[in-house]
């Protein structure tokens, strides 16, 4: 037994690599979708805030899986091919970026208007407003539930599998489908699973201190 | 493009959805009845608790938060019943995961709830002589419900949402209904717009319904 | 100190017919006011009266609904097409940086050190160099006397400190006007000597000002003209001693000047 799981390590790093390798993708594409969209609910004129807010709560309302299909599988019926590797990317965007627009009302929302106003009687425009007086107030309220949602795209990422792309969840199924050591190996990848996220939500306790000693 | 919508077909298996609503909210109840059994449980012995029994429940609430669903369902409907000798179906089986998995979410609202709860009630409650069974039942419990109400509703729906992770067993709830449809007609779109609206109308009556239940709630404590 | 200006030179800033709605509320009637270079103006009246909204319209912080608001003879908010065509978001930023804002609330940025507060405007909007901007942040905080607290930062000033800085803040970027809003009204009694002797030394210089307050011996010492406002329009405007006399004929402002010396003194 210990002999056939060996054997299938190699296989499973590559599982792994791939789960990162998505997690990747999903958590900086969602960043950069999340933030413009979160500016624009905040900022954004009233039908762009609709919008917004309508797809972040679609999204949000509903099972990942459900929206893992509904891309995978409606978009070909649309007329759009994508490999699946990538609709499985877009798909935890979608989902992860909901979350990113959340994080970044709730961290923009807390700074008070009077930052705004003096940022503005001071004579500085939009852009100039947000990048040197509202983002750098707002990043440290950011970044603590950012970071700890990254363990959701590295979890919700273990979904793709059912689409046939062989992340770590899929490595582990067939290896199991070889070897027939179902309980050895869900435990392994349980693990594996665990290592990385249980670093990550560490991580972002030590970012979250490291954050907070200029809160006022 | 050019895609044209047509729901006929999904109207003539709504069954097959409907249905699967039905049973992923059997299944959502049952999980998190079972879930706010074992979360209150391990909560109050948390913080009561030494040092060895705290390390365990958190080795389990920092476990279960730290491995996808997906991998779990698996383990326990595939992998388990190879190395204990038991038997179950995949709809036991899942209620026994997301009740574990619920378990290890409800566990950390209970506590932070419980520790939350100001010490000036728990002496008030010893002042007026109730032994530590009565403060708990009529002074702290009802105190931290108060304060994790919010909460609970947010991590109610989150796992009303995680059910539908049991058609990857085949489980024939909501999402499993909408593969069929998906596989059966190829009215593709039409099955998961059809799906996502049940999935939003549910999930935003459950919250409504929780709100109530949270304002009724504080105006009975 | 008191001659009031009515000579032919054009006003710096001038408020005409400025009228102002929140919802079915008329916060400003047709508001007019006209300040001139060197001139101390200060808005005196009962919350509620406009007041405030007054001077955020002045730099545009708030829109209004009809009139004029004119800094040298520019238009504040709107293009000088007439066509009350809102201004380009550089242009209302250019604008906003010719006049200078002191809040009640100081509003401070936290996250950056005395200077930087000051430094900022000057670099991102005036384009000066970081060693330019750090000189002229120090020659201010040294006006304001906090020379050696331009590397702290705001969370480890007092609250006389934060003021001062937010008027250094103000002053640096040369605005032509400089806008008070209730400045002294968040602090502590004790500490609001320090923030009003820095004002009065501004005021001493010749910087033009409009300032929201209740220190009615500070506004009778330092202005050269008090305007009270009531309902949302100027009730009365004039020289200190006429409006803050005890006798006069305006039973609102009498009656407002009644309740402030019992409340106050």
């Amino acid at each position: 037994m210990i002999g056939q799981i060996a054997y299938a390590l190699p296989f499973l790093a590559q599982g792994l690599a791939l789960t990162l390798w998505v997690s990747l993708l999903v958590v900086v594409f969602s960043l950069v979708a999340g933030v413009i969209m979160g500016v624009g609910l905040v900022y954004g004129p009233a039908p762009l805030r609709w919008v917004v807010r309508i797809f972040s709560d679609t999204i949000r309302g509903i099972p990942i899986l459900v929206l893992i299909f509904f891309v995978y599988y409606g978009l070909p019926a649309v007329g759009l091919h994508l490999p699946s590797f990538w609709a499985a990317v877009l798909a935890l965007t979608l989902f992860k970026t909901a979350q990113v627009i959340e994080y970044l009302r709730g961290a923009v929302g807390s700074i008070p208007k009077g930052q705004s106003e003096a940022a503005m009687a001071i004579g500085l425009t939009f852009r100039q407003r947000l990048a040197y007086v509202i983002f750098p107030q707002a990043f440290r309220r950011f970044l603590p539930p950012w970071i700890n949602g990254v363990t959701d795209a590295v979890k919700g990422s273990a979904l793709v599998s059912l689409l046939g792309i062989t992340d770590l969840m899929q490595a582990i199924n067939q290896v199991i489908g070889r070897t027939y050591e179902a309980m050895p190996l869900y435990i392994l990848g349980a693990l594996i699973y665990f290592a990385v996220n249980y670093a990550l939500s560490l991580a972002s306790r030590r970012l979250e201190k490291r954050f907070s000693f200029i809160r006022e | 493009m050019g895609y044209a919508l047509n729901f006929n077909l999904i109207w003539r298996h709504f069954d097959k959805l409907w249905g699967g609503l039905l049973l992923s909210l059997e299944l959502a109840v049952i999980s998190i009845a079972i879930g706010i059994v074992i979360g209150l449980v391990l909560a109050v012995w948390y913080v009561s608790a030494g040092r060895v029994v705290r390390t365990i429940i958190a080795a389990y609430v920092e476990f279960i938060r730290n491995v996808p669903l997906i991998l779990l369902v698996y383990l326990v409907f595939y992998g388990l019943p190879t190395v204990v000798d038991i038997a179950y179906s995949a709809q036991t089986s899942f209620v026994a995961t997301l009740a574990l998995y619920s378990g290890a979410y409800l566990v950390e609202v209970f506590r932070s709830g419980l520790e939350a709860v100001p010490r000036g009630q728990i002496d008030a409650g010893k002042a007026i002589g109730l032994t530590p069974w009565q403060r708990l039942l009529h002074v702290r419990l009802p105190t931290m419900l108060r304060i994790t109400l919010p909460a609970l509703s947010n991590t109610f729906i989150s796992l009303f949402k995680d059910t539908s992770v049991a058609s990857v067993i085949s489980v024939p709830e909501l999402t499993y209904g909408a593969q069929w449809i998906n596989f059966n007609t190829f009215r593709i779109v039409e099955v998961y717009l059809v799906v996502t609206a049940m999935y939003l109308l549910t999930g935003y009556a459950l919250l409504y319904a929780l709100r109530l239940l949270e304002r009724w709630f504080r105006a009975a404590h | 100190m008191s001659t009031s200006s009515k000579i032919d030179t054009p006003a710096l800033l001038d408020v005409a017919n400025v009228s102002k709605s929140f919802g079915s509320v008329e916060v400003l009637r047709s508001v007019s006011l006209q300040v001139a270079r060197g001139e101390v103006v200060t808005v005196i009246g009962p919350s509620g009266s406009g007041k405030t909204t007054l001077l955020r319209c002045v730099n545009f912080l708030e829109s209004y609904d009809s009139g004029s608001i004119r800094i040298d003879g520019k238009e504040v908010g709107f293009r000088d097409t007439g066509t009350r065509q809102r201004r380009s978001e550089r242009d209302l930023a250019a604008m906003r940086a010719e006049t200078g804002m002191v809040f009640q609330s100081f509003n401070l940025f936290p996250h950056l050190t005395a200077a930087g507060n000051i430094m900022l405007g000057l670099r991102k909007v005036r384009g000066k160099s970081s060693a330019e901007a750090r000189s002229i942040a120090e020659h201010w905080l040294g006006r304001v006397g906090l020379a050696h607290k331009a590397d702290s930062l705001p969370a480890e000033l007092s609250g006389g400190q934060q003021q001062r800085v937010g008027i250094a803040r103000a002053v640096a970027m040369g605005p032509k006007i400089l806008l008070l809003d209730e400045i002294t009204s968040a602090l502590d009694p004790e500490l609001v000597g320090e923030v009003l002797e820095v004002v009065r030394s501004l005021a001493e210089e010749g910087m033009t000002m409009v300032m929201v307050t209740h220190e009615m011996a500070f506004a009778r010492d330092a202005s050269s003209r008090i305007v009270f406002m009531a309902d949302g329009g100027v009730s009365a405007a004039g020289p200190p001693a006429e409006i803050l006399a005890a006798d006069t004929d305006n039973e609102r402002l009498r009656n407002f000047l009644a309740r402030f010396r019992a409340s106050h003194f």
